[in-house]
């Protein structure tokens, strides 16, 4: 065991300290050209005209690229699990996000290529905008995705992403109290130092090498081969040193478009976004908007939890349905409530789409659950840290998606969280372990909860 | 107009108000100076100017005709590094590696004018440097450690780009 | 897209390059008009570059100060307050080094926030500042000159040694070009002169707080009459109106310990 515990210095380290090691925008090519974008001004417009001749006439651009151009125009982030598609890789008629991309220009420089993009003639109409995912419902609400306000394709047609577990209604009637709470995340941006970017090189024998700070290299290749219509051997793709992503580099953002320029001009073309199209347009940590209702009892158990979900998704789909998935099966967080009643919808806005961080979609659960245990503690003028280590998972518990707990640490966390915080626990508390549940920790609402389960 | 460039004298074609990052990078193939943010803001293009840390995108190349250039390469090499990046391999202070070489360059002009271990004071003279990914906790002792020559228990204590780190189950 | 760039060897010749200003873009530490050109969003037919044009120097005579154009920001991290303070405050070491006193006079205001974050302490000075353009050589007062700054090359910029003062800033998570919001604050004889910066396009002078300068809460409140709040990326109008009359407040009783 020479490794284990050991020291090991970073095998990129001499690499970072020197220079040496190489990103995408330092990889360097003879002939290349450089990509801008032509952007959506607007939030949610029909394009009524759009025209690049002028732009293709300048001395200097070597590629127009727009919807004409891409042999599949819509392909989704979750085509592959067979989720149908809606975002068209460049706007065809409507635009729903300000920033969309419209069209690419390959010019020699970046100059060049922006003032080509300044050149493209674009007519908008514009239509009423949706913005607050509370309003996605009402009746009246601007239509902004051609599924309607939310996903509609859940397993089974569903709607919806909707959990239920026990027998919510019984629970609600046995509670002493009842306690709900509205937790609103905010989005952010995953502000990695470089910015997306990448490098597409016709190559001779008429495949393409794309070199790519994507996070999800074979993902990137099969979505830029289905948009292309081409076999996935036509494409190689060189990632490997990702300058930061935090999940906001798993989206395949640049790297089919710079291939449609690449091919057009039959160049090699860079496509690097600017420090604003990040802020701007990349993709988001979504906002979200959590409504908890719990029944309580006086004593601090919580017998079920009824639970609204509403995940901003922004314009389109990408990888929101997945996330919503994850966030449901988190919904108790590190806790055990047996009767359960969740529903939670993927809402389109006209807001710039959102996607992956950090914790994908479990953040924000958990930033809501854990307010909201202290709000419990609070209303019942309870110890925060003793309601949390009577309802924490232990050995034998279930996940609202009914997967039996046999390894959870929620106890020890727990524990050692007040201890931190320099906190004394009740002797039944510190010594609480995650043992299947016995005497006073296994009340008669758990009790029930291992007899529906089977254990 | 011409800079010395890590002590070699080259000449400049490109046009008077291209930045110093971008002849650095698209001109003279110095690619350690990174474009993060083109507005000054996230340190990444960090290069000294006649010794003293400067913003390489906020720089006219006209504005700096005849001046020193020092960037990370122009600092030690993978078998001679510098008290800094020894200290920063050493001390993990790099992850995705992208703000590094510039956070080098901000730490050298730091120790090159008698900077103290102090972590409020490097903090301060580290301040126009963004890290998305370390939290900054390890740049900061890496630059401490770097002031007072200490050094860190590594099990190999002069690793190089070519060493292979076997798994557990191998050794 | 070919551009004439012009570095003039003196002052004199800098003036006359300048003539009344047209057309000219003038680079002086380049922070502001690299970032426009980065972003493409000016276009550039003729530039000046000051930076060997004789214009940066600190002179002391008595308890008169002057200040070249192009003196650096690094320069004045040392002065009295709240000049020192607020140079201090702008952006980060590598930025201080490069940004200059007269780039900070003449920073655009871009569609949202109020730049130029030495505009405040220099009103509260009482600065005066000597320019050519148009119609010559003039000397105004900052606030004067702000209203009136297009077409005109900054030379140098004078104010006396104050009897005391100081800065008060909204703090930052991290470095900015400009701050949200920051007061200055002034005292010489029996008057106390205050300024802020974030609280309108340019910087503003606060006549209203300084009626009330004696009750430093009173007048804290009296300075929302003299601003013109809006929400912008770094702080909207609501928080600015809640923050403001606290340094304001801050400032008069740090004069007040002062002196």
């Amino acid at each position: 065991m020479k490794v284990v515990g050991a020291r090991l210095p970073r095998y990129d380290g001499v690499g970072h300290v020197t220079g040496q090691t190489q990103y995408v925008d330092d990889v360097r090519v003879q002939g290349m050209l450089w990509a801008k974008a032509l952007r959506s001004p607007v939030h949610h417009a029909k394009i009524t005209h759009l025209d690049t001749a002028k732009a293709e006439a300048m001395s200097g651009v070597h590629a127009v690229v727009t919807w004409r151009d891409v042999p599949l125009l819509e392909y989704g982030h979750l085509s592959a699990l067979g989720i149908p598609a809606d975002e068209p890789l460049l706007a065809k008629d409507t635009v729903r996000y300000m920033g969309q991309p419209i069209a690419l220009v390959a010019a020699d420089d970046e100059d060049t290529a922006q003032a080509a993009v300044n050149a493209i003639e674009v007519k908008f109409e514009e239509l009423p905008t949706l913005f607050d995912v509370r309003n996605a419902f009402d009746e009246g609400a601007p239509k902004i995705h051609q599924w309607g306000n939310w996903y509609p394709h859940f397993e089974g047609d569903m709607d919806r992403r909707q959990i239920r577990k026990g027998n919510i209604e019984d629970a609600f009637d046995r509670a002493d109290k009842i306690i709900s709470g509205v937790y609103r995340p905010a989005a952010i941006e995953h502000v990695p130092l470089e910015t997306q970017v990448s490098l597409v090189v016709p190559e001779p024998d008429g495949r393409l090498t794309i070199y790519s700070c994507t996070q999800a290299l074979y993902f990137s290749l099969a979505v830029v081969a289905a948009h292309l219509e081409v076999p996935m051997n036509r494409i190689k793709i060189v990632g490997g040193t990702v300058g930061g992503g935090f999940g906001g580099k798993v989206d395949t953002a640049t790297e089919t478009l710079t291939a449609l320029a690449a091919m057009k001009a039959n160049r090699p073309v860079k496509w690097r976004w600017t420090r604003e199209e990040e802020f701007l347009v990349s993709s988001t940590r979504a906002p979200w908007h959590m409504e908890i209702i719990d029944a309580v009892t006086e004593d601090g158990w919580i017998l079920g939890r009824k639970m609204l979900t509403l995940h901003d998704s922004g314009a389109y789909a990408r990888f929101s349905p997945y996330g919503l998935t994850k966030h449901s099966f988190h919904h108790t967080g590190a806790y055990t409530i047996p009767n359960l009643h969740f529903d939670g919808y993927v809402v389109f806005t006209n807001r710039t789409p959102t996607t992956a961080m950090r914790g994908f979609g479990v953040t924000s659960i958990s930033f809501a659950v854990e307010t909201h245990l202290s709000r419990i503690a609070d209303e019942l003028g309870l110890d925060p840290y003793e309601v949390r280590l009577k309802n924490a998972n232990r050995i034998n518990d279930t996940s609202p998606n009914r997967i039996r707990y046999t390894d959870p640490s929620s106890v020890e966390v727990i524990q050692a969280l007040s201890e931190a915080a320099g906190g004394e626990l009740a002797p039944a508390y510190a010594g609480a372990t995650r043992a299947p549940r016995e005497g006073e920790m296994l009340p008669e609402h758990l009790i029930g909860q291992l007899k529906t389960e089977g254990h | 107009m011409n800079i010395v460039l890590n002590g070699v004298t080259v000449a400049i074609k490109s046009p008077p108000l291209a930045s110093l990052l971008t002849v650095l990078r698209e001109e003279l193939n110095v690619t350690s100076t990174k474009v993060g943010c083109e507005q000054g803001g996230c340190g990444a293009c960090t290069a000294l100017v006649n010794g003293k840390p400067q913003r390489t995108c906020l720089t006219p190349i006209a504005a700096v005709d005849g001046a020193s250039v020092t960037t990370v390469e122009g600092l030690g090499d993978s078998d001679h590094l510098t008290a800094v990046q020894q200290s920063f391999v050493n001390h993990y202070a790099a992850q995705c590696g992208f703000c590094t070489p510039a956070m080098i360059i901000a730490a050298t002009a730091y120790l090159e004018g008698n900077g103290s271990s102090d972590r409020e004071e490097i903090e301060e003279a580290l301040k126009g440097h963004t890290c998305r990914c370390t939290g900054y906790q390890k740049i900061v002792s890496a630059v401490a450690a770097a002031v007072a020559e200490t050094t860190f228990d590594l099990t190999v204590t002069t690793p190089s780009p070519n060493t292979v780190i076997k798994s557990g189950g191998q050794t | 897209m070919s551009v004439d760039v012009l570095i003039p060897e003196t002052t004199d010749a800098a003036v006359e390059a300048f003539g009344d200003g047209t057309d000219i873009t003038v680079i002086a530490g380049g922070t502001i008009v690299m970032q426009l050109l980065n972003y493409r969003r000016i276009t550039v037919s003729k530039a000046m570059l000051l930076n060997k044009a004789g214009l940066s120097y600190l002179r002391q005579s008595d308890s008169t100060w002057t200040v070249g154009a192009m003196t650096p920001l690094s320069d004045l991290l040392g002065m009295f307050s709240p000049l020192g303070a607020c140079a201090a405050n702008v952006a980060d070491h590598e930025v201080q080094y490069q940004a200059t006193i007269g780039g900070n006079l003449c920073a655009p205001t871009p569609p949202e926030h109020p730049s130029g974050d030495l505009q405040g302490p220099l009103i509260a000075l009482g600065a005066t500042v000597r320019s050519v353009g148009a119609g010559g050589e003039r000397t105004d007062g900052v606030e004067e000159f702000l209203a009136s700054r297009a077409g005109r090359l900054v030379l140098d910029i004078s104010f006396e040694t104050p009897q005391a003062g100081a800065f008060a800033a909204l703090d930052r998570p991290h470095t900015r070009h400009f701050t949200a919001l920051a007061v200055s604050g002034v005292k010489s004889g029996d008057t106390v002169r205050l300024a802020a910066t974030g609280v309108g396009p340019v910087g503003v002078r606060l006549l209203s707080a300084e009626a009330a300068a004696g009750d430093p809460e009173a007048a804290g409140n009296a300075a929302l009459a003299d601003a013109v709040l809006r929400d912008d990326a770094l702080a909207s109008a609501w928080y600015r109106e809640r923050t403001l009359p606290s340094l304001v407040a801050r400032v008069l009783n740090e004069i007040k310990e002062a002196s």
